[in-house]
């Protein structure tokens, strides 16, 4: 069986390393390079404090593959682990925060809400005039995206998968049992094809005449300059759409919960650095003296429901492997990777049906 | 004796030894090789040591400066406080 991935963000390299894991000819095709797409732009927010319960397991799950996996691949991920606070500034949201709560300790999710004067113990200079509720989980943290995807892709081909960048699709076509796949001028027959393209995955799925309808979201982030440890836990005002918190290496990184996009386009604007610093110097004003190195933006997908798609279309061996939502992708991938490949090892797994293609 | 260290990049403190070393790993293309080894990703932003990196690239890869081109410019040009963009008005 020859399989291809379209994308070699963290869903496309996950599925491949469990894949080729157990001997599978695995084959990924990265339009650019490791680390273009959001896998490579987003700030590394791990919790299983998540809004959808459909998902829940899957984060409880990857946090557990986020320890064990740096050892197996030998790669270190640069995790912190110091926790994660969600906080509302209106009382709509603060509700839904306790709402959230409730849902997330059914499921085994450690979370409890917490006081504004509470994430203060957490963050010092954290101002608690700037919310009035809040949740935490201390088994969350941050990770830095890029040697997630380095040691995954280490991985893979070490059990012998072949990673391919500036390798763009440009064609797919159903050529009796296989897909034939049409990268820079070469013609390569696959058993299944995944498409695993993120904010792309809509334009990979329309090559065979499928109307995914994923909305594509983007999202602008931003560092400064590092400083020494100062921001512990992952913090993200679910009111405004501002996180902040800090890299392995020292710089405050923070961004805005992104908006739905017609096209795919990564431009910066001012108008995001300056609501950012707004906010983000209301929720700890002492950030006001640090300056912002950099921003930047980046794109990815959200399903019409907003839970991921994933399995099986109408078109024999292609597979959907995208759609994985706001602030979820990261958290949920490593295991849904793993579940994904076990669906097409085995031609069933009913951990994931229910986010099979054809429930639209 | 002191050995001979080649820093090419101030702000991460990068020697030409780690960037060939990076090359050699596979991280061959900019972009790559700037996220795997931070050059050009501190204060500078690149301003100091791009184009060393794309040097030490082309002479490694055998590629012209023209075919690696250069990493996305973002801004802002220059560090900016964020009291001064929260000073920011607009919509």
């Amino acid at each position: 069986m020859k399989i291809a991935i379209i994308g070699a963000g963290i869903m496309g390299l996950s599925t491949a390393y469990y894949l080729s894991k157990s001997g599978i000819d695995v084959t990924v095709l990265e339009q650019k390079y490791l680390l273009y797409g959001a896998s490579g732009r987003n700030s590394g927010g791990i919790t299983p404090m998540i809004d959808r319960e459909e998902l829940i397991p899957f984060a409880l799950e990857s946090i557990k593959l986020y320890d064990r996996l740096p050892s197996e691949l030998n790669f270190n991920f640069l995790m912190r682990k110091d926790g994660y606070v969600k906080l509302a500034s209106n009382e709509g949201d603060a509700d839904r925060l306790r709402q959230e709560v409730r849902m997330q300790n059914r499921l085994g999710v450690s979370s409890r809400v917490i006081s504004p004067e509470e994430i203060k113990e957490l963050v010092p200079d954290f101002n608690p005039d700037s919310a009035i509720a809040a949740s935490y989980c201390r088994d969350s943290g941050v990770v830095f995206p890029w040697p997630v995807i380095w040691g995954l892709a280490r991985g893979c081909r070490k059990n012998g998968a072949e990673i391919k960048t500036e390798a763009k699709v440009e064609r797919i076509e159903k050529n009796g049992e296989k897909l034939s796949v049409y990268v820079n001028g070469g013609k390569y027959e696959f058993d299944i094809v995944v498409n695993s393209a993120g904010a792309w995955s809509n334009e990979i799925s329309k090559m065979l005449g499928i109307e995914l309808g994923n909305r594509i979201i983007k999202e602008e982030v931003c560092v400064t300059e590092s400083v020494k440890p100062y921001i512990d836990p992952y913090i993200h005002d679910i009111s405004s759409g501002v996180y902040v918190t800090q890299t392995a290496r020292g710089e405050i990184i923070g961004g805005i919960t992104g908006k739905e996009t017609d096209t795919i386009n990564t431009s910066s604007t001012i108008e995001f650095a300056v609501k950012y610093a707004k906010r983000v110097t209301q929720m700890i004003p002492k950030l006001k003296g640090l300056a912002m190195l950099r921003q930047w933006a980046g794109v990815y997908d959200e399903s019409r429901d907003g839970l991921p798609v994933i399995g099986f279309t109408e078109v024999d061996g292609f597979i959907q492997a995208n759609g994985l939502g706001k602030h979820k992708g990261m958290i949920v991938a490593l295991s849904l990777g793993r579940e994904l490949a076990k669906l097409i090892e085995k031609g069933e797994n009913p951990v994931i049906k229910k986010f099979n293609p054809q429930r639209f | 004796m002191v050995k001979e260290r080649k820093i090419v990049c101030r702000c991460e403190d990068l020697t030409e030894e780690e960037i060939i070393h990076a090359i050699e790993e596979g991280y061959n293309d900019l972009e790559s090789l700037k996220r795997y080894t931070g050059a050009t990703t501190g204060a500078c932003q690149g301003k100091g040591c791009l184009m060393h990196i794309i040097r030490i690239l082309s002479q490694k890869t055998g590629k012209s400066p023209d075919e690696i081109g250069i990493t996305t410019q973002r801004p802002p040009v220059n560090p900016v406080p964020l009291y001064i963009l929260s000073e920011g008005d607009v919509e």
